[in-house]
């Protein structure tokens, strides 16, 4: 009997485990998915905007651009963060893109680099970076990039998963994700830990990830390689904004850092949003949502493509 | 000539010594991470919140999301699973133990799928999920979860089934039982042990696994309100938020390492002890 | 159905509806590798329509966004992978396995099958995380460099130890079992005949073992083959054949899970995606039915 009992209580346990969030609450739920890039202005907004609509719940995650456009297409999300152009053959499948904010992809190097300030004095002109990214040598040394005699080699580090930071940065020197040869690491935050830790490793990250908005500061174990934009091998002052995340962020907002790989970012739909509580929170984020955007660490568009893209949602 | 054999001999059992050793050094090894990391960064906060500012990102909060949402996939997938494996397991060694080619087959079929890589669960369910119009969600997970475990529940299950002695189900038979009563009443009571070991391990397995609900539960900072929801699992709190240079993202990945590990402790502890306590019915 | 059988419900009743759900469970069962296999295949046509098969399990160019498939480099990644991983951990669950059946005093052995039960329950995501914690910067930091090399730590061999540790619970549990099927008689007329302890095991228990032990290690090799997360994070994910054990790999499953992201926005993408997945369900699957045939014949004696 008491065996019964057990085995009775087990099941209706899970059983009841298992369902009781079938019946639950009738909120209703927006999904959001895609580029670390946005990640954080994502649960910025949607925090913000839980007081204009208490009884909408957005889940918000991260996978990368390309699971977003993935998530999207398949109908598992409603909205995609999006960091970078469509493919032509993307754009075929009825996608509905609107600009929402701008940053940038910068190069990154490890702290622990022994050449860390030559680095930051002299950078790395843009047929430099081509070399050690989009190459696939692993004998370029430090000292050939620098004209010293260093002859440790550059190890550099890419992303493993879809992302928009990767296309974009590729997209600097005329290529592709895939054309970017390097140790494959998982998610924007991930690529940050695995640069700081390897002396000769250099990755890219998107401004939110490489450096803290809250303190401004870059992020630890991590530097950003200044692009030296005119061949001089030297950092002038109006090539150095790199201090923190208020100087990089007026740099992109003007254009003095180039782009890409500063570019724009998107929310992006399958096919015209219909759903009155979608737009209404697109609508937002075009407008309200704007002021939360420099403090979460990102350029706010321009006033006249703000409303390009509000002519887009009508 | 004796004295090579000796020599031998001896060389060997000190090489088997020391292998053995070395596993348990690894088995420790291993154990000791995982606690060391994991109890610096068990706080009150991290059990019973969930993540604030972005599972990525956020500095407060903890892996609440986590732990409901796995635990929610993994007794889900686990009831359905039983209910699913329960009546194959038994009517193997009941309803068709003189089919004993059909069960053959049956169990190098499922043999077969115990050997399948979650992954390929996680692929299929994926597609699965896209063909039905779900969304990444608790139930996509638990149906891929589900498909995953039943042939380790079967599996594990069956083993012990087989154990028992043919003579009690003729005995049961002789008096008057059908079918059924033999299968869920006799056998069933005898098998108990094996039964509560089964279930541990298929819900041990459901909840540790990434690859399955990778694709397939999707993630998120909140608690699932409706089976719909997507939802955060321990596995995956691990995955995401490990390979994060902010530390306090990084402390609720520790943390839930060591809360799966803990929970696997659990079971095999449990395990053993009912193994134990329940042989007083078996004969 | 006990507590169907509680409601008092005729007995006739409640035998015919779990038997009807016995046969409904069953037939699913049956149904279910097929299901997952064809499946499988539909969603690989597209792909597979396209270029020869041959073609794309042997070219190591894979960039999708061209349009070139090319596996090589996984299915290379794959294997090596685990070839290392079988390397490190056959011997050692070998060795381990004698003694723990034949020397070693009762109460060790209870232990270990403690701790076979934990490690084989440990989710591999936590194995995972010990590697890129202790195996990635101990390669990279003392491994390598004392043998001349430098590599990031993210690499093949990382994976093999990582895959090597995972495997040995299953194998080890299995050669035990092997080994201790072997009849005693057996082993007691090798003794009487004038062999040590240790020639007797060299000669008649592992000869009698042999099917077992290839159904073992052919057991820790499907394991090894089909992890996913552990390895992927610690094995470099770069889609080149390895020229060295401190070279990055690129084995099938982290492929797929690496990339599902990315699945519907590449045209054919998500085909050849579900190809890999295919090529790993039909090769663990041949693994997993040879290791049971060899098994049952051991079971038989």
């Amino acid at each position: 009997m008491r065996i019964k009992s057990f085995i009775a209580i087990l099941l209706l346990g899970s059983f009841t485990a298992g369902l009781v969030s079938c019946g639950g609450k009738k909120t209703k739920n927006v999904t959001i998915s895609g580029a670390f890039a946005l990640y954080p202005l994502g649960v910025k907004w949607t925090e913000q905007y839980k007081q204009n609509a208490p009884d909408l719940r957005f889940d918000v995650s991260a996978g990368g651009a390309g699971k977003g456009l993935t998530d999207v297409l398949a109908g598992a999300a409603d909205i995609a963060m999006f960091s970078r152009q469509l493919t032509p053959a993307e754009k075929e499948k009825g996608i509905w893109v609107f600009a929402v904010a701008k940053d940038a992809v910068l190069p990154t190097f490890s702290l622990n680099n022994p050449l860390a300030d030559l680095i930051r004095k002299k950078g790395l002109t843009k047929d430099q970076l081509k070399e050690v990214y989009l190459s696939g040598k692993t004998n370029i040394s430090w000292g050939s990039l620098l004209d010293t005699a260093a002859t440790q080699p550059v190890v550099v580090y890419t992303r493993s998963d879809a992302a928009g930071a990767a296309d974009t940065w590729a997209d600097y020197f005329g290529g592709k994700q895939e054309n970017i040869k390097g140790t494959g690491i998982y998610g924007d935050p991930g690529l940050a830990e695995a640069v700081g830790k390897d002396a000769s490793g250099v990755g890219f990250n998107n401004v939110a990830y490489a450096y803290d908005v809250t303190t401004g500061k870059k992020r630890p174990g991590i530097d950003i390689i200044p692009i030296d934009q005119n061949n001089n091998r030297v950092i002038d002052p109006e090539e150095n904004f790199y201090q923190n995340a208020d100087s990089i962020l007026q740099a992109i907002s003007d254009g003095r850092y180039p782009s890409p790989p500063a570019r724009d970012l998107y929310f992006i739909t399958k096919g015209k949003p219909t759903n009155p509580d979608i737009v209404a929170f697109l609508k937002w984020v075009l407008t309200d949502g704007q002021k939360y955007v420099k403090e979460a660490g990102y350029v706010p568009l321009t006033d006249a493509h703000i409303k390009e893209e509000l002519a887009k949602l009508q | 000539m004796q004295n090579r054999k000796i020599l031998e001999e001896k060389f060997f059992l000190w090489l088997m010594r020391l292998v053995t050793l070395s596993i348990i050094l690894v088995f420790l090894f291993i154990m000791g991470i995982i606690i060391k990391k994991g109890f610096h960064a068990m706080t009150w906060e991290m059990i019973s919140q969930e993540p604030k500012g972005g599972f990525y990102f956020g500095k407060g909060g903890g892996i609440l999301n986590a732990i409901v949402g796995s635990l929610y996939l993994a007794l889900g997938s686990t009831f359905f699973g039983l209910l699913l494996g329960l009546p194959v397991a038994l009517g193997m060694n009941v309803h068709w133990i003189t089919k004993t080619r059909f069960v053959g087959a049956l169990r190098f079929l499922l043999d077969a799928l115990w050997g399948v890589p979650s992954i390929v669960f996680g692929a299929f369910g994926f597609a699965l999920m896209a063909y039905l119009g779900l969304r990444a969600s608790l139930l996509a997970g638990i149906i891929t979860v589900t498909l995953f475990i039943v042939p380790i529940f079967i599996r594990a299950f069956d083993e012990v089934l087989r154990t028992v002695p043919e003579g009690l189900m003729e005995a049961a038979y002789s008096l008057g039982a059908n079918k059924t009563q033999i299968a869920f009443t006799v056998f069933f009571r005898q098998a108990l042990p094996g039964f509560i070991t089964a279930i541990l391990l298929a819900f041990g397995r459901g909840i540790g696994d990434a690859a399955s609900v990778l694709f397939t539960a999707g993630y998120t900072d909140h608690i699932p309100q409706t089976i719909q929801d997507p939802t955060a699992t321990l596995p995956l709190a691990i995955f995401f938020q490990l390979s994060s240079p902010i530390p306090e993202v990084k402390a609720r990945a520790y943390a839930a390492a060591l809360i799966l590990t803990i929970i696997i402790l659990i079971i095999s502890v449990v395990s053993r002890l009912s193994t134990r306590r329940f042989k007083k019915n078996i004969l | 159905m006990a507590a169907l059988q509680s409601l008092r419900l005729p007995a006739k009743l409640t035998d015919r509806l779990s038997t009807g759900w016995l046969n409904f469970a069953v037939l699913f069962l049956i149904l279910l590798p097929l299901v997952i296999g064809v499946g499988l295949v539909i969603k690989s046509l597209p792909l597979l329509e396209q270029a020869s098969t041959w073609k794309m399990l042997s070219s190591a160019e894979f960039s999708p966004q061209q349009g070139h498939f090319g596996f090589y480099a996984f299915i290379m990644g794959s294997a090596l992978v685990t070839l290392l991983s079988f390397v490190l951990s056959a011997p050692v669950c070998l060795l381990a396995a004698i003694y723990l059946t034949e020397y070693s005093p009762a109460w060790l052995t209870q232990t270990m099958y403690f701790v076979i039960d934990v490690l084989a329950g440990i989710p591999s995501v936590v194995y995972g995380v010990w590697g890129v914690l202790v195996v990635v910067p101990l390669l990279a930091g003392y491994v390598a460099p004392a043998l001349g090399l430098s590599t990031t730590g993210y690499c093949l061999l990382s994976g093999g130890v990582v895959l090597a540790i995972m495997a040995v619970p299953y194998m080890l549990n299995m050669l035990m079992e092997v080994f201790r099927s072997v009849p005693v008689e057996l082993k007691e007329a090798s003794l009487s005949l004038g062999a040590t302890y240790w020639e007797t095991i060299k000669w008649v228990v592992l000869r009698k073992g042999i099917t077992g032990i290839i159904a073992a290690l052919s057991l820790g090799i499907s394991k090894a083959l089909g992890e996913t997360i552990a390895v992927l994070m610690v094995v470099g994910n770069v889609a080149k054949v390895p020229k060295s054990v401190f070279d990055a790999a690129y084995p099938l499953p982290a492929l797929i899970a690496n990339n599902y992201g990315d699945m519907m926005s590449v045209p054919l993408y998500d085909s050849a995606l579900m190809f890999a997945a295919l090529l790993l369900f039909v090769i663990i699957l041949v693994f997993n039915s040879i290791t049971n045939v060899l098994l049952s014949r051991v079971k038989e004696v």
